[in-house]
């Protein structure tokens, strides 16, 4: 796994960015940069390290130790040593709750990213008013889930909601959006997308006008079309930024919890309950806090075997200008 | 300078021998002690209140002071439960009647002397004991009844309902009161785990049998107390689709006039209060016996508190006070859990609805929550699932009392 | 939009710049619909909040039937609201300005200083991300207590002085500053501190603003956490505070939504503030 992430992160690291090691030095003197450099390393990281061990890494560790537990909360814990592990593996329930979680991520990405793609282009040109536009569509980010839930589930009601009325008018029967399992997952999915667009926006707003304008109109003058400059010029300058975005989105879309908890508890009939709700559910509803951190460290290596991929295959699509 | 020195350490050791005479001994009840008290009880508007009951304690006790913690209802039980983890919880804290069983069984409450019993009203009282040992004391109750729209039911011709309703009568009703096409609803009862075992218990049924670690609800009387339940929907209640179910969705239709009757809490006294028409409350109808669901909360005394007979004092104070009865009855802060019934007198004599009584009679026949020592939130869950299953035509109701069934052993049978 | 520019008649536009003309305003009409569902929720939510008493219709109204700000006056006198605005942001600027120095450094740390095992620790870094809350929480609450920090501001700030999304963020950010620019500094007699001073961190103005409103909305909306180490009155923060107005049995909707009014705006405010920066940042850039 070391020298896998290595490999591939060589090529992240990108150019060798030692400065200062033009001639060489006198020997003495080479010692005392390399302790000079050392504890340069050590000043960049340390602000940095030690919050992140002592407080994430840390419980991380101790949650590893619970999941080899069975523990309720309120008695002491007992030890059971693989036990969880095994349970969660071959309970079918732990494969539906990571294939809704998959399901909700598939949907959720492509949407996400080409809403806020067409946002962000169409406000990085110079459209009127566009400062007070780009605030309209961060909206929905800072506002809370208990308020966008209700919001959605009345513009997904099945029988008198917005989406439904307007389908009506072209002829087609609305779906029973989150009162139906098939459709329980769309629609959490839909205001997810709708909700963190203007996420999106943001971070590619500040990738697009890293662009230099040059390049594109010179694409421009040489006759290249809009969707041409876009495939060739925007889009390959913008992969660093959409990098981080498909990154973050996919760590947290595998961590989704405030909208499902906020829409739909997991239901109905269970359709939507994704892996962190499970969580959840076993450490404070259940008493099943050994079960829960299995659960959530098997989520974990999921995670980082995605994550290791898309660095691994960031060479093939990302330019770091 | 020896002698300073020695003087120095003279006036130490004297001042530390007099500090440790303070503390010696477990519990301090001779100097002023603090308490800590966390609930939810006084969520949505009831800060106040609960303030005043405890400023009153206070006076009363000037050597203990409380400190309230004021948590979220919906996430109490996950702060609670972490401060259990750690060993943080406070001195008194709140507890619903569906946790007591397992935090009794796992020893986090402590054994709660009480001065006055026959304060209490003793179903509620009893109801906190295990083997004849109390381990919190009831600090409110709630019950549900039925809402009626007397102008409807005038317009109609109909009679309105009574004590001596049965299923039948209700049904009777509801279809005679609906009318799809005016949007105009006969009867509203929500279908969850809550209204399942009061109805099971209204047609006899047991929702878990004998050894309290098994189900007891798939026999004949659960499939129809079930079906009572299920049935509704689309034919006198609006259907999930429609929007049963989301927040204040009976409480909106029902002030809107746009139903007839509906099965909720008397905590929706005061959103009703101001409509339009004429309404009143009746004793929910059973079917072979009339069972009524009656909600409560309570607090206990921590089993690792350092305070717990200053902690008990209080516990007490909260729940059965008069200071407590007053302020409850004068904002209509649920009920308060005592026996003296004159003393609940003035909140018969309150405005609308005109038949409070209702509310006392239902104490009459009482459906209590099943409660099991684990996996209580588990069956719960499945409950309402797979009645709502049922309720959309996914399932039949067989099925799903089949399904639960199985699900629900697994869970909490240990 | 590729129109080959004809000669404008002296008439007018010439039929390819109308054309153009038309599709800017479809454009803008477009995104101007879009901002309104975007508006909508926070326009429903302010109705709410200003008609007095109001539970949750079916169907949201447009317009307030008998405005009023009932409700904002409730929520003061019934929970020490103000108290909790002030608690919030406390901590949201404490957290923003520490994430900011502590998501720099490392970013600079992992963009300009290779070391032995670098890759790794980046990793490891980013492994942080990949454990969800509400599994860390019985563990760190337990962590908090033995350093006696529970119901402490300090207690609710520790865990969030380092993120590894803001040290990503930073990361891409300073990779893409030439090293040109790193080594014209060397030249000069730059050392790491400097150039990381005067270079680099003028180059990401964008990527540092952006992750100023991030750090700010996630300390200002986090819930789980505050929850469960601040609990008395005078330190809850403002989520916390928005959930104790649901009730166990009722909610006073009308007071719920002129909380979450309150608790947008000033995260509107810092969002428009930023903007300003990310623009600035792009105009000082030097990027040739």
């Amino acid at each position: 796994m070391t020298t896998f992430i290595g490999e591939a992160a060589a090529e992240v690291v990108g150019r060798s960015h030692e400065i200062g090691a033009a001639a060489p030095p006198p020997p003495r003197s080479r010692r005392s940069r390399r302790w000079r450099y050392a504890l340069t390393v050590l000043a960049f990281l340390l602000p940095s390290a030690v919050p992140l061990v002592l407080f994430v890494l840390g419980p991380m560790i101790a949650a590893a130790w619970i999941s080899l537990t069975e523990w309720n909360l309120l008695a002491p814990a007992k030890w059971v040593g693989l036990d969880n592990y095994l349970e969660l593996l071959t309970d079918p329930e732990t494969g539906d709750v990571f294939l809704h979680t998959v399901y909700y991520i598939v949907g959720y990405l492509p949407l996400v990213y080409v809403g806020g793609l067409a946002i962000a282009l169409a406000l990085n040109t110079a459209l009127r008013g566009r400062t007070l536009l780009r605030g309209v569509y961060f909206l929905p980010v800072v506002t809370s889930w208990i308020v966008v839930a209700l919001v959605w589930r009345w513009l997904l009601n099945p029988s008198n909601g917005v989406v439904n009325t307007v389908l009506g008018f072209f002829g087609v029967e609305g779906p029973g959006w989150w009162s139906d399992p098939a459709w329980a997952m769309p629609s959490i999915i839909l205001a997810s997308a709708w909700k963190d667009l203007g996420f999106v926006m943001v971070i590619l707003l500040a990738g697009l006008q890293a662009i230099d304008p040059e390049l594109v109109d010179a694409a421009r003058v040489d006759g290249a079309g809009w969707w041409r400059r876009l495939f060739s010029i925007t889009l390959p300058l913008l992969s660093p930024a959409t990098f981080f975005v498909v990154v973050i989105s996919l760590i947290n879309g595998f961590q989704v919890f405030d909208q499902v908890y906020a829409m739909t508890g997991g239901g109905p009939g269970g359709a939507t309950q994704v892996v962190v709700q499970q969580i959840y559910d076993l450490t404070f509803r259940y008493g099943k806090a050994g079960e829960a951190s299995a659960l959530s460290w098997l989520l974990f290596m999921v995670i980082l075997a995605v994550t290791v991929v898309q660095i691994r295959g960031q060479r093939k699509w990302v330019n770091y200008g | 300078m020896r002698t300073t020195a020695l003087g120095i350490v003279g006036l130490a050791a004297t001042a530390a021998i007099a500090l440790s005479g303070c503390s010696a001994g477990g519990d301090q009840e001779s100097g002023p002690v603090t308490i800590t008290y966390t609930n939810f009880i006084s969520n949505d508007g009831n800060e106040e209140n609960l303030q005043a009951i405890v400023d009153a304690f206070e006076v009363e006790n000037p050597d203990i002071t409380v400190e309230v913690t004021t948590l979220p209802y919906a996430d109490y039980g996950t702060a609670l439960q972490t401060d259990l983890a750690a060993g943080t919880v406070s001195d008194v804290f709140d507890i619903e009647y569906a946790n007591y069983a397992q935090y009794q069984a796992n020893g986090v409450l402590a054994e709660l002397p009480v001065e006055n019993p026959g304060a209490y009203r003793q179903s509620l009282l009893e109801a906190y004991q295990t083997d004849g040992t109390q381990y919190a004391l009831p600090s409110s109750f709630s019950a549900v009844v039925l809402y009626y729209n007397a102008d409807l039911f005038d317009a109609a011709g109909l009679d309105y309902p009574s004590s001596d309703w049965t299923w039948a009568d209700e049904q009777a009703a509801a279809e005679a009161l609906t009318d799809e096409a005016a949007g105009v609803w006969g009867d509203h009862q929500p279908v969850s785990f809550y209204e399942f075992y009061k109805v099971l218990a209204q047609n006899g049924g047991e929702f878990l049998d004998e050894s309290g670690t098994k189900v007891g609800f798939n026999s004949p009387e659960g499939i129809e107390a079930a079906e009572w339940l299920v049935g509704k929907s689309g034919t006198v209640m609006p259907t999930i689709e429609q929007g049963q179910g989301t927040p204040d969705f009976d409480t909106n239709l029902f002030t809107d006039g746009k139903l007839a009757m509906m099965h909720t809490g008397i905590w929706v006294f005061g959103a009703v209060a101001d409509v339009p028409f004429g309404w009143d409350i009746a004793v929910e109808p059973g079917n072979t016996e009339q069972a009524s669901a009656v909600f409560s909360n309570a607090v206990g005394v921590s089993s690792g508190s350092e305070h717990p007979e200053a902690a008990a004092t209080f516990a007490e104070f909260l729940t059965s006070s008069d200071v407590m009865v007053q302020t409850r009855l004068d904002s209509g802060w649920e009920l308060p859990p005592i026996s003296d019934e004159a003393a609940l007198a003035t909140y018969l004599e309150k405005d609308a609805p005109a038949n409070r009584q209702a509310v006392f009679d239902s104490l009459d026949g009482i459906a209590l929550p099943p409660v099991v020592a684990e996996g209580q939130q588990e069956m719960q869950d499945i409950m309402t699932e797979e009645l709502v299953e049922a309720q959309s035509g996914r399932k039949s109701v067989a099925d799903a009392l089949a399904a639960a069934e199985e699900r629900i052993n697994a869970a909490i049978g240990g | 939009m590729s129109v080959a520019a004809a000669t404008p008649t002296a008439a007018g536009r010439t039929p390819a710049a109308r054309a153009v003309l038309a599709r800017k305003i479809l454009l803008h009409v477009v995104i101007v619909l879009g901002a309104l569902v975007m508006f909508f929720p926070f326009y429903w939510t302010l109705v709410t909040s200003l008609s007095p008493g109001s539970g949750l219709s079916s169907t949201p109204e447009l317009v307030p039937a008998e405005p009023g700000l009932d409700a904002y006056f409730q929520l003061f006198q019934q929970v020490p609201f103000a108290r909790a605005v002030g608690n919030s942001l406390l901590l949201a600027v404490i957290t923003t300005l520490v994430q900011l120095f502590t998501s720099a450094t490392a970013a600079y740390a992992f963009s300009r200083l290779p070391f032995r095992g670098r890759t790794v620790v980046f990793g490891v870094y980013l492994a942080t991300m990949m454990i969800p809350l509400q599994v860390l929480v019985v563990p760190l609450f337990a962590e908090l207590r033995a350093f006696g920090l529970v119901n402490t501001y300090l207690g609710a700030l520790l865990p969030t002085f380092a993120a590894a999304f803001g040290i990503f963020l930073l990361r891409q950010a300073m990779n893409q500053v030439p090293v040109e620019l790193d080594e014209a500094a060397a030249l000069d007699g730059a050392g790491h501190f400097r150039i990381f001073w005067t270079v680099i961190l003028p180059n990401i103005r964008p990527a540092l603003a952006t992750l100023a409103v991030f750090a700010f909305m996630g300390s200002w909306n986090s819930f789980l956490w505050p929850l469960v180490v601040l609990r008395s009155p005078e330190l809850q923060t403002l989520p916390v505070a928005l959930a104790g107005l649901q009730g166990q049995y009722t909610t006073q909707w009308d007071i719920v939504m002129a909380g979450s009014v309150i608790s947008i705006l000033p995260m509107l405010a810092i969002y428009l503030f930023a903007q300003k920066y990310v623009i600035q940042g792009v105009a000082n850039a030097g990027l040739k």
